[in-house]
């Protein structure tokens, strides 16, 4: 269970993190989205105490990280992939990381081997791809066995098999009851992963939801139909509660009836069709949706309007 | 890279009971990290190879069997002069050396804020002072114990080299050549701690080890000229407790007594080494408000 109350996190005159609160619950992967610069590996460098923040507090079961008694079994934490001196082996650097601990041999080869690191777990670090050293904070990660495990980006460099790995690993861990909490810029990754989803744009919560529910919401009613007798068909749909465009000669979207009655209706009056495709609106397009006006690059170019337009929406 | 299978990690209990974050495993992960790395092996060796080499060099050039300038011996026999001759000959590698422990000094944690690692430091203990203590205190004492080790081995060569070159005979029950072999070793742990926790303060590699070397190297010849040049004599005082000056003392055989002559003062080896250790606890205050407060 990881508490943020009120988090806010300034460098300088930039405020990274504006008063932002939440909840991670255990027994669930929890999804951190945002665009890049929306604040989300600020707030797990919060959470972890490697940065102090402006205002607000944070907990980690109850407690602030450094004051637990074994910080590495409470929290196993990926944030930067190779936070790791270039010089040491993999082993070496996870032995010393447990020997804080002391946790021991054992338990380093157990997480060299969850992670597919044998074959070079003796080698230095600074040789090591993306996806190794991906690999390698996941295994320091998990080193402690911790109850909650925080994860920056760790798709990130990954092949697909890898991607797959990390899937299953994250839904295994929260089905063991742990906190789960991973962050990543691509919502079609946490639409596979993720039970609970937390939206941050700007350094502001803008969603904190289930994914079905953001599922749901994105969906939407629409239906594709494609025919030949758009004009015949047309008056026969366009009734009360419903809405249809043509979008091309052959093409219409409805709004308001499900595939199956406009699939009846159209037999009822012999109308030929050739498409009829309930329109799943992506997580993807809701994400867009919902972050369009956060993106920070925009900052500069609209930066009075979207303010005015950012608060209102959180507000 | 072929595990892609699903993971089977529940959560084990080989080692869940005792296992929690102390200051014992904080210094065995910082002697772990140590040894791990390929550069503190070479830095150790060249300590080594350069102590004892000098030492041979030296004693195989002969150093003057009574009399010489025996680096502020007060001692007028001839065997005292001696044993302080001989001092200089083993310990003068120990000038060039201490470059070296200032290097790794600052290399023990500027290449921990280089790479990130420091994060996975700090990670593992949250409070952070006890992995800045534990650094210190495991960087001390092996660059203690590895420039000692290398004293012994230097006059031990030296000891055939200086008999037959000086004639002199090293006596091994003499407490002040003790002295200056274990203030030698000393004197190598405590620049390399100045300039490790100079490290803490700056953070960046060529930042700490550029404002350990100017601390140990530049200033004292800055304050040389300068004195030279004007004559002042606060310039003078401020030069003896520099830490290369103070700390110099500290292999000195028998080096000097501590007075205060013509409003110029002058240190002994046991004030030479307070004002080493007052340097280091300086340095030390500073690092460990620093690296409390900041963002890591």
């Amino acid at each position: 269970m990881i508490h943020a109350q009120n988090l806010t996190k300034r460098y300088g005159d930039r405020v990274a993190l504006d008063h932002v609160s939440f909840d991670v619950k255990p027994g669930m992967v929890t999804g951190f989205l945002g665009p890049n610069g929306a604040g989300k590996s600020t707030t797990m460098r919060l959470i972890v105490g490697l940065d102090r923040a402006s205002e607000g507090d944070v907990t980690v079961n109850g407690k602030h990280y450094s004051e637990h008694r074994a910080p590495l079994r409470e929290v196993g934490v990926l944030l930067d992939a190779k936070a790791v001196h270039r010089g040491r082996s993999a082993f070496d650097h996870l032995l010393a990381m447990g020997a804080t601990h002391g946790i021991g041999k054992k338990r380093v080869d157990e997480v060299i081997a969850l992670t597919g690191l044998e074959s070079v777990a003796k080698k230095r670090v600074g040789g090591f791809s993306l996806g190794m050293g991906q690999r390698l904070g996941i295994a320091a990660a998990l080193l402690g066995d911790p109850a909650t495990l925080i994860l920056d980006e760790p798709v990130n460099g990954l092949d697909p098999e890898g991607v797959v790995w990390v899937r299953n690993l994250a839904k295994h861990l929260a089905r063991e009851g742990r906190t789960v909490f991973l962050s990543s810029h691509l919502m079609s990754e946490m639409a596979q992963t993720a039970d609970h989803i937390i939206v941050l744009g700007r350094g502001r919560v803008i969603a904190d939801e289930s994914v079905d529910k953001v599922l749901a919401r994105a969906k939407g009613d629409g239906v594709r139909v494609r025919t030949p007798q758009v004009a015949e068909l047309t008056p026969l749909l366009n009734t009360a509660g419903v809405t249809v465009t043509g979008t091309a000669a052959d093409l219409l979207e409805v709004h308001g009836l499900p595939s199956s009655r406009i699939g009846e209706i159209a037999a009822s009056q012999g109308l030929v069709l050739h498409e009829l495709t309930p329109l799943a609106g992506s997580l993807e397009d809701a994400y867009m949706a919902l972050t369009a006006d956060e993106v920070e690059y925009r900052d500069t170019a609209a930066a009075p309007s979207t303010a005015t337009k950012n608060s209102e929406v959180v507000r | 890279m072929s595990t892609a299978t699903a993971p089977a990690p529940s959560r084990s209990s080989t080692h869940s009971t005792l296992s929690r974050l102390t200051f014992g495993g904080i210094l065995r992960s910082e002697w772990i990290k140590l040894r791990s790395l390929r550069s503190t092996f070479w830095c150790y060796l060249l300590i080594l190879v350069l102590n004892i080499g000098f030492a041979a060099l030296v004693a195989s050039v002969g150093v003057g069997s009574g009399g010489g300038p025996g680096d502020g011996s007060t001692t007028s026999t001839a065997a005292g002069s001696g044993m302080a001759n001989a001092t200089v000959a083993v310990t003068l590698g120990i000038n060039f050396t201490v470059l070296i422990a200032a290097v790794l000094g600052a290399l023990m944690i500027t290449g921990e804020y280089g790479t990130g690692m420091i994060k996975s430091t700090f990670a593992a203990d949250p409070r952070r002072l006890g992995a800045l203590f534990g650094k210190a205190i495991v960087f001390g004492v092996v660059t203690f114990v590895v420039g000692l080790v290398s004293l012994v081995i230097a006059t031990l060569v030296a000891t055939p080299l200086l008999d037959s070159e000086s004639n002199i005979s090293i006596d091994w029950s003499d407490g002040s050549f003790w002295l200056a072999l274990v203030g030698g070793a000393g004197f190598l742990a405590l620049a390399g701690l100045i300039s490790l926790f100079l490290g803490a303060i700056i953070r960046a590699s060529a930042g700490g080890i550029a404002a350990g070397i100017g601390l140990l190297f530049v200033m004292p010849i800055v304050l040389q000229i300068f004195t030279g040049l004007t004559n002042a004599k606060w310039a003078a005082n401020i030069a003896s407790f520099l830490p290369s000056n103070a700390g110099g003392l500290m292999f000195g055989y028998s080096a000097g007594e501590a007075k205060v002559v013509d409003g110029i003062v002058t240190l002994d080896q046991f004030f030479g080494f307070l004002v080493m250790v007052g340097w280091v606890i300086l340095t030390g205050i500073l690092a460990v408000v620093l690296v409390k407060r900041r963002d890591a």
